[in-house]
């Protein structure tokens, strides 16, 4: 079955084809994006394309006919800056229109900016862009689904520079309080911030004892390979656990990209004509 | 420089002053809060290990069910309860104005006001109402720092009943932003009637006088009536406007106000700079605004001291505001 072709309420997982091919468009769609821009975040990107893609085209359950759906699955892009991926995501599943990839970040009034806004754009259940507000509003989202009895999951993405911020573990503090088995957090691990290395710039690991210490139901995973994060992420409900879930998904930042993995400079640098044209090149085959 | 008041016209009005019955503030907000969900009203209480020290250990007792306690951490507070309000809840804070405004105010900016998240933020202490406390506790920047944030509702009431009034307004106001109220802690005198309506973004005009005219709000507002009062016995009318919504301001009532007097004095239990008086030399920028003097809580750390004391010691009272007035009429 195409994605395309896939009913929005629930649905079942598509083959691993497709979503590789959905990883690939989802690269290309955000390139086409910063292009528009003449600038972006490609190294934020497209260290977590899968985990989004896995989640928009396989887990989360979600509707374009109806984004306010109060069962609907959350998902909140904590690392904001990583927008573009997350627009393509969905664009492909029908919450906005093509066309929209080319004003990303053109004009006064754009309505795809560098940073998710739920005020201009539809299935954005919060807007970010600051780092270290997304897992507080998700434990908000998570404790009233808990309390109003109902089923769906919150999935909060966290840059690993992101967990820097003191807010984050407020937050994952108070999860484990209140027992939210139906919170999902993140950790994309690429292991660079703006100014480098996060183990030279501010060090985190280890990560998984942190997050295991704060009360979390932790797992690392290999965040561009999608049987891993199937099984990671894929949503609970009925029976939840009494702990929160966190999935440390180890990445390259830049991942796809030949010339943009690993490499600092790429977390948002311009790209030329000629560099465009090699990475669209490079995007033509689905990754291994 | 205003003269000093004589001993004679000291005393009548501390007299004037201690007639009055006073209610505890943080008291008021637990027995409205009761109230309330007893009444039926849906809303959550969140705090940050704060429920004893704002007055809602009673709540807690009754309806346990319905308390969030995130411990000390209140840029969690503000994410959590902006979580709980996109998902249909109606969160109420209850904290102290010092954390939850400075500590959290990038929450508040973002996860609550820019996400149209309909968030009651209670905000106890504020002022010089924990004077003892010192500057760490003591909050004279938050009029100004929640009325600078887009798509926010500020309150300022003044004693029990009108704390009273303004919870129930705020709890069923019709809009989509965090709703911030400033609220003091301990006794405050009490005037307005007990039965009483708020609406928000009303201002209420509570004297009446043609000579100059007093705009106060929250604990300022009952020493602007005493002052007021005492003036009328001098032969002056003073009137005084309450603006207990500082944002939305109610701008055509200021007008209207602004010209009934040839002077105006503006007073609060905040800092001169952003408060009430930028609010509403705002207003007023515009039109042919009458001489207005500020007085407020000066450009500096206030020193520590029991709270009637030191609003005495910072010009904060009626005293204050009769010798300003007849200064001003001078």
């Amino acid at each position: 079955m195409a994605v395309a072709d896939m009913p929005s309420w629930p649905h079942n997982s598509p083959p691993l084809a497709e979503l590789k091919e959905m990883a690939r468009q989802n690269r290309v769609d955000a390139t086409n994006m910063f292009m528009t821009a003449g600038n972006g975040h490609f190294g934020s990107c497209f260290s977590c394309t899968e985990i989004v893609v896995v989640l928009y085209f396989a887990l989360m359950r979600i509707d374009a006919d109806s984004p306010d759906r109060p069962d609907r699955d959350r998902f909140i892009m904590s690392k904001g800056h990583a927008a573009p991926t997350l627009y393509s995501a969905l664009i492909r599943r029908g919450f906005l229109p093509e066309e929209w990839i080319n004003e990303f970040e053109t004009a006064v009034g754009s309505r795809l900016m560098t940073h998710p806004s739920r005020r201009y754009q539809r299935g954005v259940d919060v807007s970010q862009g600051a780092l270290g507000h997304g897992l507080s509003v998700g434990v908000g989202m998570a404790l009233a689904g808990q309390m109003d009895e109902r089923d769906y999951n919150t999935y909060v993405l966290m840059g690993d520079g992101e967990t820097n911020e003191g807010s984050v573990w407020e937050a994952a503090a108070s999860a484990a309080k209140f027992r939210l088995g139906n919170l999902v957090g993140i950790v994309d691990c690429n292991g660079l911030s703006v100014d480098g290395k996060l183990a030279d710039v501010m060090p985190m690991e280890p990560m998984v004892d942190k997050w295991r210490a704060f009360g979390w139901d932790t797992i690392r995973v290999d965040g561009h390979d999608f049987p891993s994060l199937l099984h990671a992420l894929a949503p609970r409900r009925t029976g939840l656990a009494a702990s929160p879930r966190m999935v440390i998904a180890d990445t390259v930042k830049g991942k796809g990209v030949s010339f943009m993995e690993h490499t600092r400079s790429w977390h948002s640098d311009v790209i030329t004509q000629t560099q465009y044209e090699r990475v669209i090149a490079e995007l033509a085959e689905t990754l291994p | 420089m205003t003269k000093p008041l004589a001993d004679t016209h000291r005393d009548a009005i501390a007299a004037a002053r201690i007639a009055y019955p006073q209610k505890g503030i943080r008291q008021q907000v637990g027995e409205t809060m009761v109230s309330l969900a007893a009444e039926g009203a849906e809303f959550l209480v969140l705090t940050a290990d704060l429920l004893h020290a704002t007055g809602m250990a009673p709540f807690n007792e009754r309806f346990p069910e319905r308390v969030v306690n995130v411990g000390i951490a209140e840029q969690n507070l503000a994410g959590v309860a902006s979580g709980l309000a996109l998902c249909g809840k109606l969160p109420f804070v209850s904290c102290y104005a010092a954390f939850t405004t400075l500590r959290g105010v990038e929450q508040i900016k973002l996860d609550a006001a820019y996400n149209d998240a309909k968030v009651i933020f209670a905000a106890q202490s504020s002022g010089l109402s924990y004077g003892v406390g010192g500057p760490t506790h003591q909050t004279f920047e938050d009029v100004a720092i929640m009325r600078a944030i887009p798509n926010t509702v500020v309150l300022t009431p003044s004693d029990a009943p009108e704390v009273d009034a303004c919870l129930r307004a705020a709890l069923t106001y019709k809009k989509h932003a965090p709703i911030y109220i400033r609220l003091g802690r301990g006794p405050e005198y009490v005037f307005n009637p007990k039965q009483m309506n708020f609406l928000i973004g009303k201002a209420v005009q509570l004297r009446e006088g043609r000579d100059i005219a007093i705009v106060a709000n929250g604990s300022m507002v009952f020493e602007a009536v005493l002052a007021s009062d005492f003036l009328a016995t001098q032969g002056i009318g003073a009137g005084v406007l309450n603006i207990h919504t500082v944002k939305p301001i109610d701008r055509n009532a200021l007008i209207a106000f602004s010209r009934t007097a040839a002077a105006m004095v503006v007073v609060e239990e905040h800092s001169t700079n952003g408060g009430l008086g930028g609010a509403v030399l705002e207003a007023l920028a515009e039109t042919c605004a009458p001489r207005c003097r500020l007085i407020g809580i000066p450009d500096n750390f206030p020193p520590i001291g029991p709270t009637p004391n030191l609003r005495a010691h910072l010009g904060l009272s009626a005293e204050a505001i009769v010798a300003h007035s007849l200064d001003l009429l001078s």
